[in-house]
């Protein structure tokens, strides 16, 4: 076999750490989910904005206003997508117990197909299937700000008593999020768009942060192979710190062990300088993850039919 | 998929323009289309669920495939694979825009669903004569306008033609509808939309800045560093006295205003943003895993 054959071009920049790297935390989730499933106890930490959801959903029951839900921006149906869904499927099994009114508005087609068949099985499992409005889950626009202002819209003809928006959210975020603040809506939120999170601090009620949008699920449902994967989550998560630390070490012993004169334009004279800030290649965290294999020639015989069209 | 079929080298993928290889695959893909479509409506629910967790287990695994398989390295289109693995790359890599247009084909489905769905809520609405009604009817009249005008506008381009409508001079009342329509009033109402985010982050900021707790106090001193760090008159000021007073001593300069904000961006703002982008990553990674091997359930019982 060629050396090319067994590399990829896929692996010029990576290497084989890439893959081995998601095989370690594939390999986490594994194991995790079947001690899950072989009933170990594992523990999960309180997670105040998820706690927050049953307050809310008690609090639109007793004034008789609907529950508002948003499953962000996601072009298609993603995992982003999916575990809101999920999320949302656990608060209309709330609604649908209190009798409480849900609208849930989908900026992508394919997920409101996703979010209508599984909020319409959520309240058949609870044997409420005349409860379930068909138009509760709506398909409002693909257009972001055309959806924006459609959800503003609902948001303040409704009344609101409580809003989520978890998901994937761009420039709109604070336009649903002050909308509903108006109007004393209680929210929770989340955004797996780190840029989006500060935003939704600043004006919703409870926020979940980065990978705890993940965890939502698993705390909520207590399922073994949700709540195994999330201890795989966190298993991933420590080997992620092993390894900065691990990579903080070795790049300071490579920048303090190899310096190279260089010259300081501002004082006239020679000075020390690491090597790893002439080349970033040269640091051995770096050359471990980044490898940046050299170009490579292959001989492949010509195709004649494709040189004939050519 | 258009320019792999419109390319004139063929593949397993790709086969000529109006080949008998492209219409067996067509028609073979329409056969299995439709028999799935209909074997999954008519089969009893307890069988629905492994044809669907084998599709999704096919659909992931080429992706898995197409990220982990080495993929031919500079594969020119007029060579020839040298062995099988690189043999296999090529069919996965070939396969990647006929996957992503099949995903494209069946999403084009869902829009229809959507679009069923606005029409069936806003006509309910006008039927029923609720309240706010009316808007509805705006909105009913916006989609069959924008859908006609966009269509025809698009219609009149395609052809040698087209490339006459660059010029304002030669347009006629679709292309001026199109503008109005598109240019004139939906880009417009976007950016009025995008406007009013401003006046959101202010209100939004005021809230959040307000002195009620230790960690609100720090949020506001960082935050109005970082501001003041932004306005070119203030950081001017700052670091012009911070220089006079600092007079040569490097370790007077480090309270700049500039080097202060860059400070708070370098240490805090971004290794907070990338312990936050490991967890989701990691997260996303164990929700695409649990879909592609079937292990979650949507809409988990409480």
């Amino acid at each position: 076999m060629l050396i090319a054959e067994a590399v990829g071009q896929q692996y010029r920049e990576t290497g084989w750490f890439g893959v081995l790297f998601t095989a370690i935390l594939v390999s986490f989730l594994l194991i995790n989910i079947q001690r899950a499933k072989m009933g170990k106890n594992l523990y999960i930490r309180r997670i105040a904005g998820l706690n927050a959801i049953d307050e809310a959903i008690g609090r639109a029951t007793e004034m008789g206003r609907p529950v508002l839900m948003v499953p962000g921006l996601s072009d298609n149906v993603n995992a982003i997508a999916v575990q809101a869904i999920n999320i949302f499927a656990y608060v209309s099994r709330l609604a649908a117990r209190f009798a409480n009114p849900i609208l849930l508005c989908c900026y992508n087609a394919a997920v409101f197909t996703l979010a209508q068949e599984v909020i319409r099985d959520v309240y058949q499992e609870e044997g409420l299937l005349d409860r379930f409005d068909p138009d509760s889950v709506r398909f409002v626009s693909d257009r972001q700000f055309a959806f924006a202002a459609g959800v503003s819209g609902l948001i303040l003809r409704e009344q609101t008593a409580a809003t989520f928006f978890l998901g994937e959210f761009y420039a709109e975020a604070l336009i649903f999020a002050e909308t509903a603040n108006s109007i004393g809506a209680i929210q929770v939120a989340s955004s797996t768009e780190a840029t989006q999170t500060p935003f939704f601090i600043a004006a919703c009620d409870y926020v979940l942060i980065g990978d705890e949008f993940y965890a939502a699920s698993a705390y909520l449902t207590r399922q073994p192979v949700l709540v195994g994967s999330l201890v795989g989550q966190d298993w991933s998560k420590l080997l992620v710190i092993a390894l900065i630390v691990f990579g903080t070490i070795f790049n300071t012993i490579t920048v303090q062990s190899k310096t190279t004169k260089a010259w300081d334009d501002d004082n006239g004279v020679y000075k020390d300088v690491s090597e790893r800030q002439n080349d970033p290649k040269q640091s051995f965290i770096q050359q471990l993850a980044t490898p940046f294999l050299p170009k490579m020639e292959v001989e492949r015989p010509k195709d004649p039919e494709a040189e004939a069209n050519k | 998929m258009n320019l792999i079929l419109q390319s004139k080298v063929p593949n397993f993928w790709a086969q000529p323009f109006n080949s008998q290889g492209l219409w067996m695959g067509v028609i073979g893909g329409l056969i299995v289309g439709i028999l799935l479509f209909l074997g999954l409506m008519f089969m009893p629910a307890q069988f629905r669920r492994p044809v669907v967790t084998f599709c999704t287990f096919i659909g992931g695994a080429y992706w898995v495939l197409l990220y982990i398989f080495p993929a031919p390295i500079d594969l020119q289109k007029t060579e020839m694979p040298t062995g099988p693995v690189e043999s296999i790359g090529k069919w996965l890599t070939d396969a990647n825009p006929v996957v992503v247009s099949i995903s494209g084909t069946v999403t084009a489905f869902m829009l229809g669903l959507g679009i069923f769905s606005l029409l069936s809520i806003h006509l309910k609405r006008i039927s029923r004569r609720q309240k706010d009604w009316v808007y509805s009817v705006v909105l009913l009249v916006s989609l069959v306008s924008m859908t006609f005008f966009g269509y025809a506008d698009y219609i009149s381009r395609q052809g040698p033609e087209g490339t006459k409508l660059d010029l304002q001079a030669n347009w006629g009342l679709v292309n001026y509808g199109r503008d109005l329509l598109f240019d004139g009033l939906l880009q417009q109402m976007d950016a009025a939309m995008f406007s009013v985010i401003a006046f959101y982050i202010l209100s939004a900021a005021y809230r959040a800045f307000r002195i009620r707790s230790v960690e609100a106090t720090i949020l506001l001193s960082t935050a109005l560093l970082v501001i003041l760090s932004l306005m070119g008159a203030v950081a001017f000021i700052w670091n012009g006295s911070v220089q006079h007073l600092a007079n040569g001593n490097d370790f007077l300069l480090n309270f700049q205003l500039t080097e202060i904000a860059g400070w708070i961006r370098r240490t805090f703002e971004t290794s907070s943003l990338r312990g936050i982008a490991f967890g989701v990553g990691i997260g996303a990674l164990a929700m695409g895993l649990r879909i592609w091997l079937s292990l979650e359930r949507t809409g988990g019982g409480a």
